[in-house]
């Protein structure tokens, strides 16, 4: 399992593309893994056959875990046990070899000593002290679909016996219940409480009564899900957030853009945010930096912008390096670039780490305002709001110009108010002056 | 002005029973018809096909395969005479319908309707004389009709279903153009008759909303015991008449025939209803759409039966239409989705009942099926009626009867027990274990029951 990044501890495989016994050649996919961050494809380094998969799809195993053998037909397999994921990455058993990525898949002879031992198993999130209940009485609240954690047990220590169970379900009428013979099949696999299902016709289960349960279930939420609550609730709770909101003249610009699309240089609008941030930036040092931990912080000298795209399930968060420093033009490609591969999915973890600053730009999603969250690590957002026709005092009189929100969101304990409102109106004249974009191109 | 709790435009299996449903329930009830009440199915379509398929039936039989041992010789029949039995068979069918819904205290206005607001409609009846009602609720149960594409030259010999029926002599040569269910039901009734059948159909094949393991058992007996031809694939052109004969070219093929019977489907019957007057109009296809409890999206106006395109079966429309009342009437929350069987009655007949096996693999619900041949079956065998099978389309996970099928002698009654089983949502554990009384066609569902996991009592067990 290759360790495509810096923060990566464990991948999962989500496909394989090739079969025990298929030929493989160097470049060819042999598998697509999810990290915390994206799913990719491996790719192998060598020829040779596939000649034993051990993590199989759907697996999630620590980096630098053999998941396969690659060899020639004959040769002898180790036998090794299938390396097990832990929940406790961070504890990390395995030894982690330098040339990681593909190691572990082209040399069948160094395998063996890769895995050593099997880590603790996944442990649900569970119920504390279950109840101690008697065979039988297992065997009858399973029968049942019911769930026995709610019997109060008459047997030793509270053990739930058999007539408990009975009286419960005389107690709770259950055999008044009209369950489908479909329906009750469906609960006992996927240990529904019938008890507890909400029916469309009162006094009758059905399977769509059972299916919605089991919808309603808790279940795991993918990779990307998980880590986007698990970072932004730390930031959202540990960073003392204040937000500056300003309003932005955008009608030079959209005319200055509609030109130079004419003249086949087609910027977007975030091209010009993107910009307007990095120069804004470097006069604002406290808004790139970082809080190194209670009394010192941390400056950056370059500066690199994440950009928050929508994806499938969630969101990524791609991030052009040395925006500051790059013109306009390379910023256009890299933003393009980024954007599409993040789309696809194809973004490496070294193209989404590093950020020093972030926007969120919801322009195209019709918003009138919003505040975003912190990305760890980092002392401000920029959240860019749509571009609205609205009416304006200008001088004396009222005009329909497009006017576009921006909000900053900023670490109170790195960036005061005066700062964060200096901040948010230099990008707005930067932007509202469009001589800065004319001298520019 | 007349005022009615309820007011149902058309009197067909779809709105003479809401009809009736609503007068039980204690509403004032109007029922609009322009024709004869029963509508299509019984007029036009299911009744009058029916009764001449079971005298169709009875001949190719008697002249074909009568019973091993039976000798049966000048087995003849006339035409006429069937259609007058058909005649007949309708208007008795008619008569109790009427009888029926006068009983009940529902009115019946012999008119035409159109709406003129949300509550009201405008009547004319056929000596043009107008009138109007009131009605809190309005159920539209208009049906649909089938009608000729413009393609085709207007001529006698070139009929669709209603007119066929109505033929009183049977062509000697059929032409069909449409392979669908009542292409292939008129089809199969003419070539028991010994007519020359020709099926074309532009589909790959005839029967397409079937399995194709349902669609090659009757394709073959269509083809190989009727001798009907059926060319696919491919469309009909070149139609022309001439003199006594109807002529077309189909790939290649010169076809030739005294009737072309046209069956390429039917449309839904909302013309000079004036629905922008009550606020509706029809979706792209023509249908008035309607939620699950049949109500248009004007609240007070439900849509049952074909003209809301959810199904072409009297049966669906009459659940519908019961279904709409009783909304309407004492704003029950209909519980769940109900299971539509349909019965085809070509030869061999075919039941299917919920879901299909083709519609199960396009939505990668993971099932598995098991199936029963008649021909190992008892019943079947000591009837001499062996061709076909019965197939359950089973939940991979639970076990539950997701859909079912039947092919062969009887399907259309078949299939009942299976819609019973499916709609009680049975698991294919619990319905094998239901004894089924021997010798019964029955028998093959608890058989294929036990075909799903490979345990039939008759039939040999699988080598692996």
């Amino acid at each position: 399992m290759p360790k495509l990044g810096q923060t990566v501890e464990e991948s999962k495989i989500l496909k394989w593309h090739k079969k025990s016994g298929d030929q493989v050649k160097k470049g060819d996919v042999l598998f697509e893994i999810e990290t915390d961050k994206a799913v990719l494809d491996v790719e192998s380094f060598f020829d040779g056959t596939l000649l034993k998969i051990i993590v199989n799809e759907g697996e999630t195993v620590p980096v630098s875990v053999p998941v396969a053998f690659v060899g020639q037909p004959g040769e002898a397999i180790p036998d090794i046990p299938v390396p097990k994921a832990s929940q406790q990455a961070d504890t990390h058993p395995f030894p982690v070899t330098t040339s990681a990525p593909h190691h572990a898949a082209s040399r069948p002879s160094a395998a063996p000593t890769a895995v050593v031992s099997q880590p603790a198993q996944a442990q649900t999130p569970g119920k504390p002290a279950r109840k101690t209940i008697s065979p039988r009485a297992r065997q009858l609240a399973k029968d049942c679909a019911i769930d026995y954690e709610k019997i109060n047990g008459t047997g030793p220590e509270g053990r739930i016996t058999e007539k408990d169970v009975l009286n419960y379900l005389a107690a709770k009428k259950y055999d008044d219940l009209k369950i489908t013979p479909a329906a009750k099949t469906l609960a006992v696999k996927e240990e529904i409480d019938l008890l507890s299902v909400q029916s469309d016709e009162p006094g009758q289960i059905s399977v769509a009564d059972v299916e919605r349960a089991v919808a309603e279930k808790p279940k795991e939420m993918s990779k990307m899900r998980q880590i986007i609550a698990q970072r932004l609730t730390k930031s959202f709770t540990s960073t003392p957030h204040f937000y500056v909101t300003v309003a932005v003249d955008m009608t030079g610009l959209l005319q200055l853009r509609k030109q130079l699309k004419k003249e086949g240089k087609p910027y977007s609008v975030t091209d010009f945010i993107l910009k307007s941030c990095a120069l804004a930036l470097k006069e604002f040092p406290a808004l790139n930096s970082a809080i190194h931990d209670e009394k010192s912080v941390k400056w950056r000298s370059k500066v690199h912008l994440g950009l928050a795209v929508d994806v499938k399930e969630g969101l990524v968060v791609p991030v052009i390096r040395n925006a500051d420093s790059i013109s306009l033009s390379e910023l256009h490609e890299q933003s393009k670039v980024l954007a599409l591969k993040a789309r696809d999915g194809k973004l490496t973890p070294a193209e989404m780490s590093g950020s020093t600053f972030t926007i969120s730009n919801m322009g195209m999603l019709n918003v009138e305002s919003f505040t975003a969250i912190i990305n760890p690590g980092e002392s401000a957002i920029l959240a860019v709001s749509s571009i609205i026709p609205t009416p304006v005092a200008m001088k004396d009189q009222i005009a329909v110009r497009d006017i576009m929100k921006i909000t900053v969101s900023s670490d109170h304990r790195l960036v005061d108010g005066a700062c964060a409102a200096r901040f948010v109106n230099r990008i707005k004249d930067l932007l509202e002056d469009t001589t800065t974009w004319t001298n520019m191109i | 002005m007349d005022k009615y709790d309820i007011a149902v435009i058309g009197g067909g299996p779809g709105g003479y029973p809401a009809a009736i449903r609503a007068a039980q329930l204690g509403a004032s009830v109007a029922l609009v018809e322009r024709e004869h009440v029963g509508g299509t199915c019984l007029n036009w379509g299911c009744i009058p096909t029916k009764t001449l398929i079971a005298a169709a039936a009875f001949h190719a039989k008697a002249a074909h395969e009568p019973p091993p041992g039976l000798k049966i010789s000048g087995v003849s029949f006339d035409y006429k005479a069937m259609i007058d039995h058909k005649n007949k068979v309708v208007v008795k069918l008619r008569n109790g319908v009427a009888h029926l819904l006068k009983g009940n205290g529902v009115e019946v206005f012999p008119a035409t309707a159109s709406f003129a607001g949300r509550n009201q409609l405008l009547l004319k009846d056929s000596d043009g004389k107008e009138n109007t009602l009131e009605a809190k609720f309005i159920i539209i149960a208009t049906g649909c009709a089938s009608a000729l594409p413009s393609f085709l030259p207007r001529d006698e010999k070139i009929v669709e279903s209603r007119s066929f029926l109505d033929l009183e002599k049977l062509p000697r040569r059929l032409l069909v153009l449409g392979g669908g269910i009542i292409g292939c039901e008129i089809a199969c009734l003419a070539a028991q008759l010994g007519s020359e059948v020709t099926i074309v159909e532009i589909l790959e094949d005839v029967l397409c909303v079937l399995d194709s393991d349902l669609r090659a058992e009757v394709r073959r007996s269509m083809e190989k015991k009727l001798n009907i031809k059926i060319l696919t694939g491919k469309p009909l052109e070149n139609i022309a008449c001439n003199g006594n004969t109807v002529k077309g070219q189909c790939a290649g093929n010169s076809l030739e025939a005294d009737i072309l019977l046209c069956a390429a489907g039917r449309v839904p019957a909302t013309a000079g209803l004036a629905l922008e007057r009550c606020g509706l109009k029809t979706n792209a296809k023509g249908f008035i759409e309607a939620d699950r409890e049949q109500r248009t999206k004007a609240a007070n106006i439900f849509a049952i039966g074909d003209v809301n395109g959810k199904y072409q079966l009297a049966h669906a429309a009459t659940a519908q239409g019961i279904s709409a009342v009783e909304t309407a009437l004492s704003s029950r929350r209909q519980g769940r989705e109900q299971i539509i069987p349909a019965g085809i009655f070509t030869s061999p007949e075919i039941g299917t009942a919920g879901l299909s096996e083709q519609d199960a693999l396009k939505s990668n619900r993971k099932v598995i099926t098991g199936k029963f041949p008649f021909a190992a079956l008892g019943k079947a065998i000591s009837s001499n009626e062996t061709a076909g099978f019965v197939k359950w389309i089973v939940d991979q996970q639970t076990g539950q009867l997701l859909g079912a099928a039947a092919v062969g002698a009887h399907a259309t009654e078949l299939i009942n027990e299976a819609s019973l089983a499916i709609q009680a949502e049975l698991t294919c554990e619990a319905l094998g274990r239901t004894v089924h009384a021997h010798p019964t066609m029955s028998e093959a569902w608890m058989e294929a029951a036990h075909a799903v996991s490979g345990h039939c009592i008759h039939l040999p067990p699988k080598k692996s």
